[in-house]
């Protein structure tokens, strides 16, 4: 019987261009921060290239995240991370349907369960008023009851914020990169950035695989960011990783409440939250875990059931639902608390580092930012304007399964379509492992994790791969 | 809009048998849906053989009792619609996803022979990585069967219900090597029998008393599980990992769609008649309460064709009092009493999780009206007799295990 495994399916990238051609600007790192910063300087009109050590984008801290688009009522005051996530969120909503991108303003509830708790809100009201987040209502017991008849009865009083919203976390920044090379940017996965030489007019930055030259290198390196900015010849901060562990529960608990319910935060984190999803579950988590591994996105039985029984105690209804799925993400947080984004004119070199816990909400906002520090002005690239779309693999608007002619359904859970896996495989932006893979499409990410599909999409994917070799 | 008087969801042993059952009772207006590209159920990926010896008087191989059912049933008219995934139901309307577009059926009777899957790895919170070789007995059978791949080389088996010994014959199969049964209960999940066929003939560990703390690997890959036992913690060196077993139904669709869902069986309240309180729904098979064998689920398909018939010629309205049962059991069936229909052999048969040995207590309206010793093994069925319970609307009947 013939071998064949999922993690060794997809082909090593090389990349598409010339050994001496020279770059306007290298971005490193394809995680949600690198992606939009490639996206802004490509249709800024700058001759980008994308480097990215994985196979594919979204291998770090990106790919497991809550998903949630923040307000920033609760950000740091007048701190760039304040300011991107506002600038992030508002630059969202005006491209989210260009790219057929999802959202849904669910809003968000800050609980207190506590009289301790209770008397902290009217400072959290404050504050967010502070930062510029108007639509914001303290409520009674009472109406969070209304609002969320399942939530436990303990709940004392909560601010309701508007504007917090959810969106999908994986094809945001697949949008971002089409965009980018749609407008010419290149992109260079499977290349390790080891170490650089600037020669005074640009950087000649060795990989894993060719070297690339660039004018400009942004460092966009996530839980490696400390590592990569030791290129440029000084280390100004250290990443030290944070782990978020992760209970999904099945698509049968989607409708236990209405609104994300978050905690009220304590100085280390925002602490447990319960939200929808996109894909139509309900998550409980993050924890915050500090630790010494880059890699290790390991969970821990005793932390899950923590998670869970802290979830029960505020939605008690959930605990007659099953888990779909178990994860960690790993925050790239750093040894302060603020983005540590610097600008060092003399090596050429920007750092986007640091962007532990918000950055899929500014990304988009921080990718303008590092724009107007590197103030150079390029011809605008005449695709800019240009609509590239991604296909939908939320829940909050009509999936492939609903439009005919899709072959047929493998992963019943998460009802993927043939034709959606075979897309995914393909392209320069095709999946490059397994978890590109579910990430493009959400197969064997169900209640069942394969039971019924992992061997068909086996199937699929090599007859796809051999194919297109 | 299609109006049909008789939808069967999932083409398996039990919901081909109680199609075949319904033709036969002279039943036309009648569609088989299945969301698979072939009929069979279950079946198609058990490979070694062990069906058909009461239905079909043979011993079959999985598939071949699959093509059989198959057959049969496409043969005799049968309209089975393949592709078809049931989506949705509201309002007493279907809604199925498939190639043609979104499709919508408002049946008279409906009957969901959905079947059961594995509990996978996510809701036993197991530590440790992740990976795509972290698998069920399922996952490796259609691996091993339908597609013909070796998706690792060597695995270690979590669990000890019968079906775990399919997973060690899919296993040799496709050429995979099992390092390891383990068990965390002081002995194996089904007749002992098995154990010494596994561990003399197939000379494969059987570690019971045997915890899973954490499976060991990075960059997706499964490099070896660490378990613990009295005797301490040890690793034992694999690139795969086979859960096996905890079998629940395919009922997510019930327990979004319907306000009764029973927690204990994972599926509705059903009756006695294998109807639910909405009255035009029927559960059979697996669907109902975990795995049983195969020809189970086929002569129940069998049963619940004739409550149907039942149904659609002497349209009564049920009178249903509800059994509770307490959290040692892992399931029972009938979890309603239909009061106004025939009086049944058995108040219910039920299951417990663990080896026990204690007395079941059946509980009317708070007040015990009978008790029954018993030496309970969990992949054994205990029947609760009728007896001279007499059963008034709004009664309360409760079932508790209590230990010796
Ligand atoms: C548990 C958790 C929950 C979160 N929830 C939210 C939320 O609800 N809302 C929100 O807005 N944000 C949230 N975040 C934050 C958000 O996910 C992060 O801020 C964001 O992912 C950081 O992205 P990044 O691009 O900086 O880093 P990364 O995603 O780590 O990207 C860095 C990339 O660089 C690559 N790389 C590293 N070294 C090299 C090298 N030498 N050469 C080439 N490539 C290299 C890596 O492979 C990686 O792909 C959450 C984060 C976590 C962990
Ligand atoms: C690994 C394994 C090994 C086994 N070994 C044996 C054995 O050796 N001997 C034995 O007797 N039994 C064995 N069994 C048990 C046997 O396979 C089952 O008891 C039997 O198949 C159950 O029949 P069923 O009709 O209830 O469900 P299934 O056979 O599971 O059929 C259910 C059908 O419903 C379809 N379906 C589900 N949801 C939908 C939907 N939303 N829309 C449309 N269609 C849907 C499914 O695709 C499936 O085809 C084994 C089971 C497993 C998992």
């Amino acid at each position: 019987m013939e071998y064949i495994n999922l993690n060794n399916l997809f082909p090593l990238r090389s990349s598409n261009f010339a050994k001496d051609e020279v770059f306007d600007v290298a971005v490193i790192g394809a995680g949600v921060v690198g992606t939009a910063i490639f996206k802004e300087f490509c249709e800024q009109g700058a001759k980008t290239v994308l480097v990215e050590k994985a196979n594919d984008i979204l291998d770090g801290a990106s790919k497991g995240n809550s998903a949630i688009l923040h307000t920033g009522f609760d950000a740091p005051p007048d701190t760039l991370e304040h300011e991107c996530i506002q600038r992030g969120y508002e630059e969202y909503m005006k491209i989210k349907d260009d790219y057929n991108l999802p959202f849904l303003n669910t809003k968000a509830l800050v609980v207190a369960w506590n009289d301790e708790q209770l008397g902290k809100l009217n400072a959290i009201l404050k504050k967010g008023l502070g930062n510029g987040v108007k639509e914001l209502d303290l409520l009674t017991h009472e109406q969070i009851i209304k609002r969320e008849p399942n939530l436990s009865l303990d709940a004392k009083g909560a601010i309701l914020v508007h504007g917090e919203s959810l969106i999908d976390p994986w094809s945001a920044p697949l949008a971002y990169v089409k965009k980018g090379i749609n407008c010419g940017g290149k992109t260079a996965f499977s290349h390790e950035v080891q170490d650089g030489s600037f020669n005074g007019k640009y950087w000649e930055l060795k990989t894993s695989q060719k070297s690339i030259n660039a004018k400009v290198v942004i460092n966009a390196a996530g839980l490696y960011g400390d590592i990569v900015d030791k290129i440029k010849g000084t280390q100004d901060f250290k990443i030290i990783p944070r782990k978020g562990q992760f209970v999904i529960f099945d698509e049968t608990a989607y409708n236990l409440i209405n609104s994300i319910i978050l905690p009220v935060p304590t100085k280390r984190t925002k602490g447990v939250v319960i939200t929808k999803t996109a894909f139509g579950n309900i998550l409980v988590g993050p924890t915050a875990e500090d630790q010494e591994s880059r890699t290790d996105s390991q969970t821990v039985k005793e932390t899950l059931e923590d998670l869970k029984n802290k979830a029960f105690h505020m939605l008690p209804s959930l605990k007659n639902h099953k888990v779909t799925a178990t994860f960690a993400g790993l925050r790239p947080a750093s040894d302060e608390t603020f983005y540590r984004v610097s600008i060092n004119n003399d090596k050429n070199w920007i750092t986007a580092g640091g962007i532990r816990s918000t950055g899929l909400t500014s990304s988009l906002g921080l990718a303008k930012h590092i724009f107007e520090l590197h103030d150079t002005r390029y011809e605008k690239n005449p695709k800019a304007d240009e609509k590239v779309t991604v296909p939908n693999i939320s829940e909050f608007a009509p999936r492939d399964n609903q439009k005919e002619g899709y072959g047929k359904i493998v992963c019943h859970c998460e009802c993927v379509t043939e034709r959606e896996i075979k897309n995914a495989c393909h392209g320069e932006l095709g999946a490059g492992n397994v978890g590109g893979l579910k990430r493009r499409t959400r197969a064997m990410m169900g209640r069942c994790q394969g039971f019924n599909c992992e061997a068909a999409v086996t199937q699929i994917c090599k007859n796809e791969v051999e194919n297109h070799e | 809009m299609n109006n049909i008087q008789i939808a069967i969801i999932g083409a398996g042993p039990a919901g081909l048998s109680a199609a075949l059952e319904l033709k036969k009772l002279g039943y036309d207006d009648l569609v088989v849906f299945e969301r698979e590209d072939e009929a069979g159920g279950t079946p198609r990926h058990c490979g070694h053989l062990g069906f058909g010896m009461f239905e079909f008087k043979r011993v079959l191989s999985g598939p071949n009792y699959a093509k059989k059912l198959a057959k049969l049933a496409i043969d005799s008219g049968i309209n089975i619609k393949l592709k078809s995934t049931l989506t949705k139901i509201e309002n007493g309307v279907l809604t199925f996803s498939t190639p043609d577009g979104v499709k919508q059926y408002t049946p008279t009777c409906t009957l969901l022979t959905l079947g059961a899957r594995e509990t996978p790895r996510p809701d036993r919170l197991v530590s440790g990585t992740r990976s795509p070789d972290i698998i069920t007995t399922g996952t490796l059978q259609r691996f091993a069967y339908l597609q013909k791949i070796k998706p690792f080389d060597r695995a270690v088996i979590v669990g000890s219900e019968i079906v775990s010994f399919s997973a060690i014959m899919s296993a040799k199969h496709a050429g995979i090597k099992i390092e390891a049964i383990i068990e965390e209960k002081d002995e194996i999940d089904t007749f002992c029998i098995i154990k010494y066929l596994v561990k003399y003939l197939l000379k494969i560990p059987v570690l019971t008393n045997t915890k899973l703390k954490n499976i060991n690997g990075k960059d997706k890959k499964v490099t070896s599980v660490t378990v613990s036992s009295n005797e301490g913690e040890k690793e034992i060196p694999c690139d795969g990992v086979i859960f096996t077993g905890q079998f629940i139904p395919e009922s997510s669709i019930m327990q979004k769609s319907f306000d009764d869902f029973n927690l204990s069986n994972n599926s509705l309240y059903i009756s006695q008649n294998f109807q639910a309180k909405n009255d035009s729904f029927f559960v059979a098979g697996n669907a109902l309460r975990g795995a049983l064998a195969a020809f189970k689920c086929y002569f129940e398909g069998k049963k619940v064709a004739k409550s149907i018939h039942d149904f659609i010629r002497f349209k009564h309205e049920p009178e249903l009092i509800k059994i509770e049962v307490d959290e040692n059991i892992s399931w029972y069936y009938p979890s309603m009493i239909d009061l106004k229909s025939p009086t049944k052999q058995h108040l219910t048969a039920l299951r417990l999780k663990k080896r026990e040995k204690g007395a079941i207590k059946v509980l009317l309206n708070g007040r015990m009206v009978y008790k029954k010793n018993i030496h309970a093994f969990p992949f054994m069925s205990t029947n609760i007799p009728w007896k001279d319970i007499e059963l008034k609307p709004k009664d309360v009947i409760k079932l508790e295990f209590v230990r010796d």
